[in-house]
């Protein structure tokens, strides 16, 4: 097993609720001003607009807090919903039109938003009954017909009846004993009008459960810091907001679920007026062959310079990355909190020319999302991607969480900034074998961290993972030293680095470092797991045993640790012990080649293992 | 209907009194004409009814959001000020009946007394425009104020994390000390009421 693990990425939620329109009233329309020809009719030219954007959100059971599916319905909202397309606050949708294409674009053109502030002055007429387009329809089952594995939260959550937004975290314990892969999930987070958005996060290492107070209640926070073992980075993202139509994966870019693996669903909630409970469930779909295709999750990020001076308006943070491998770029997700205002992301590609990538001229935290272009976008090696966030931290920014407002600094908390940008990219060369591009971004992406901010404590440790995974253990000791400077005592880069020592050979260091991860956290399997094996290497089996047994207590099923502590046994002279963890290796996995002729070798010479 | 209190100097405001005095009783008169009905569909004029006490009209609809996020507020502001204040939620959409009114109160846990304005006639005597819109009557059925409650939201869609200002609070607080109101009109954010049928 290898000791190597690497900390990465943090996704967020956000959420608002739904709002309403401003004071100002519209002119009233008693009197229609077009001769009838000419009248925008409901059935004709706004049902088509009505159906495409409103629906998805405003019909029963939706987030949207009355249905807009009927002449009637719209009627009845005529001019909330003319004020509200016409300030661009309805539909909800961050990037401006440009060049790249996204999925799911709510975007109205000029003219739809003239539509509805001339069918207003024309009296609000129905039109012609054979004008009108079908209704769409919405069905309340799952999205692509029943689910392969349906999960709920272990408990509900009470979200309180009044105060600010309330950001929670359910851990989900799929059931499963063979790796499986996942082609979709619909994440059900219970009331819409509560949960606005909700993010779903892989978690290999159960990394997470340590922050509930007990088991399935979970866990407060906006962020999420999730730890992997070994190489395996985060290629998707789950994203729900309201109206979310499921799309599958590609069939070639399925999702891998391990047994033990959590599914971590990141939700953020507003109150409603009264206290309400959410249990949210998720809808698992599983594909039917492995993947073929690897995409990765990039992050550019220049959080060390997001210190806001209270009531600036226009201060502005940007980074920018040079992609040593080509990709295509599948889909981006900014992501700021309440201060962010203008968001841009530009590729500047070796020929010179460039690409908006994304363009928010008004950043909105509550309507967030991932971004999936219609085409993936070509970056080749050597394209520039840079990242322009401006942030108003003055009173003029409603959404400021500080009245009078503070200086703000980077943080996980909701009060506190951000400056990420997320791509999903698919290297276009193979991502098998030990020159898989993956790795070469990674560990370009990480360097780039640490020259942005040497005091950046993710970076030094993904960097060293990074390094140690390639076997360049004195960079990597180097940089998870830096990494404990950052955190002392921290206890997964204790770990790490005495993993990396003993990698080195330098197993009193090793058993130095794992010996500090194992006091700071005692239930830390792998930690018991090295330090039992560096003390087995260094021929002090009766204390390896004590570790080992700790492990072995820790994940029972765990064949590695069981055979490791049945040959630390055989050492230590305790044989008829040692048979029977052998044994129970085998149980656990009867190919295991280690296990099996330590044992063997037992059964023919007890005397002399 | 628009009253305009002045309050730059004593004897302006004086004045304004006097005026204020003088129109109440046609208000009065005007409200009681009226089909404001209460869940059992018996007429009652909340202005009437309130006589000698502030008078706080929440307009208000069982389908909209921003109501009832200040749902529990308004019972606090309620609990807290009973003795001087008479609150009422008001429902001006006509198609909403009285049942379901009930079970919006229930929901929402509101022990305020609640009214139907089918025929809007409370909401043109508070000048109220939007959903959810406060007015505030002295004693003597006088508008002190109509507007928000506070400034939770001011932009459509963009709550803020809390308010900053509190209309309506200031209002009453400055009614009951028998001071003049600090303010006059606020613009609501919400729904239109005259998007209702």
């Amino acid at each position: 097993m290898s000791a190597a693990s690497h900390r990465d990425k943090i996704l967020s939620s956000a959420f608002c609720f739904f709002a309403l329109g401003g004071a100002q009233l519209l002119h009233s329309s008693a009197a229609a001003n077009s001769p009838p020809e000419k009248r925008v009719t409901f059935n004709r030219d706004l049902a088509p607009v009505v159906f495409r954007t409103c629906a998805p959100c405003h019909h029963p059971g939706e987030a949207g807090p009355f249905s807009l599916l009927t002449y009637g319905d719209v009627k009845a909202h005529a001019r909330q919903i003319a004020d509200l397309t016409e300030r661009r606050i309805m539909p909800p949708w961050l990037p401006e039109d440009g060049e790249a294409k996204f999925t799911g674009d709510l975007h109205l053109t000029s003219d739809e938003v003239s539509l509805f502030q001339k069918w207003l002055s024309d009296g609000m007429p129905a039109g012609d009954a054979a004008d009108l387009p079908p209704a769409p329809r919405f069905s309340a089952d799952w999205q692509l017909g029943k689910p392969d594995l349906i999960l709920y939260a272990d408990s509900s959550f009470e979200v309180p009846a009044n105060g600010s937004d309330v950001y929670w975290n359910f851990i989900f314990r799929p059931p499963i004993d063979s790796t499986r892969w996942i082609k979709a999930i619909e994440i059900r987070p219970g009331e819409r009008r509560l949960v606005h958005h909700a993010n779903l996060i892989v978690d290999r290492s159960q990394s997470a459960r340590r922050r509930e107070k007990s088991a399935g209640t979970g866990f407060p926070g906006m962020e999420l810091q999730i730890e992997s073992e070994s190489f395996d980075p985060d290629g998707h993202f789950f994203f729900w907001k309201p109206g979310t139509i499921l799309e599958p994966e590609p069939h070639d870019m399925a999702l891998r679920l391990d047994p033990g693996n959590d599914l971590i669903l990141n939700t953020h909630l507003q109150p409603s007026g009264k206290p309400e409970k959410i249990q949210p469930a998720l809808g698992i779909y599983f594909a039917e062959a492995a993947a073929t295709k690897f995409p990765l999750l990039l992050q550019l990020e220049n959080d060390r310079k997001l210190d806001i001076p209270a009531g600036a308006k226009n201060f502005v943070v940007a980074d920018e990355f040079t992609l040593p491998e080509s990709v295509s770029l599948l889909a981006i997700y900014p992501h700021a909190h309440y201060l962010g205002r203008d968001i841009l992301a530009i590729a500047k590609f070796p020929n010179g020319k460039t690409q908006t990538l994304i363009h928010i001229p008004r950043w909105d935290l509550n309507w967030q999302a991932v971004f999936t272009y219609t085409t993936p976008i070509d970056l080749p090696a050597g394209t520039t991607i840079s990242m322009r966030f401006q942030y108003d931290n003055s009173a003029d920014n409603l959404a400021n969480p500080n009245s009078p407002p503070q200086r703000v600094v980077a943080g996980n908390r909701a009060g506190d900034e951000m400056a990420h940008l997320w791509l999903q990219v698919l290297p276009q060369l193979p991502t098998t074998g030990a020159n898989d591009p993956r790795r070469v971004l990674q560990e370009a992406i990480a360097r780039h961290h640490v020259e942005n901010n040497p005091q950046d404590f993710e970076a030094h440790y993904n960097l060293a993972a990074m390094l140690q995974a390639r076997g360049e253990l004195a960079p990597s000791i180097d940089h998870y030293q830096l990494a404990l400077a950052l955190r002392p005592g921290d206890a997964t880069v204790e770990n790490a680095l005495g993993g990396a020592f003993f990698a080195a050979e330098n197993l009193p260091q090793a058993i130095a470092h794992l010996s500090v991860a194992v006091k700071s956290r005692p239930d830390y399997f792998d930690s018991q797991y090295n330090l039992g094996l560096a003390l087995a290497m260094d021929n002090k089996f009766s204390e390896a045993v004590e570790h080992l047994r700790a492990a072995v207590a820790l994940r029972p099923q765990d064949a590695d640790a069981e055979a490791n502590l049945g040959g630390a046994l055989a050492a230590n002279n305790q044989t008829g012990e040692a048979i029977a963890h052998l044994r129970r290796a085998l149980q656990l996995n009867p190919k295991h080649s280690l296990a099996r002729e330590n044992l063997d070798s037992l059964l023919r010479d007890p005397a002399k293992p | 209907m628009c009253f305009c209190p002045t309050r730059t100097t004593r004897f302006i405001f004086f004045r304004t009194v006097l005026l204020f005095a003088f129109t109440v009783a046609s208000l009065s008169n005007m409200a009681s004409a009226q089909s404001v009905l209460d869940l059992r569909g018996k007429p009652l004029d909340p202005l009437h009814a309130s006589r000698g006490k502030i008078t706080v009209l929440i307009f208000a609809s069982t389908d909209c959001p921003i109501t009832n996020r200040y749902a529990p507020l308004l019972q606090q502001m309620h609990d807290a000020n009973k003795d001087q204040v008479n609150f009422w939620f008001v429902y001006p959409d006509k198609n909403t009946t009285a049942g379901q009114i009930a079970e919006h109160l229930r929901l929402f846990a509101i022990s305020v007394p609640a009214l139907r304005d089918p025929s809007h006639s409370l909401v043109k005597q508070a000048g109220v425009t939007i959903i959810p819109e406060v007015a505030v009557f002295d004693a003597n059925a006088h508008l002190l104020y109509h507007g928000r409650i506070d400034n939770l939201y001011e932009i459509a869609g963009r709550p803020r994390a809390a308010a900053t200002t509190h209309e309506l609070q200031d209002v009453l607080t400055a009614a009951i000390a028998g001071k003049p109101s600090p303010f006059v009109s606020s613009p609501a954010v919400g729904c239109y009421i005259a998007d209702l049928q």
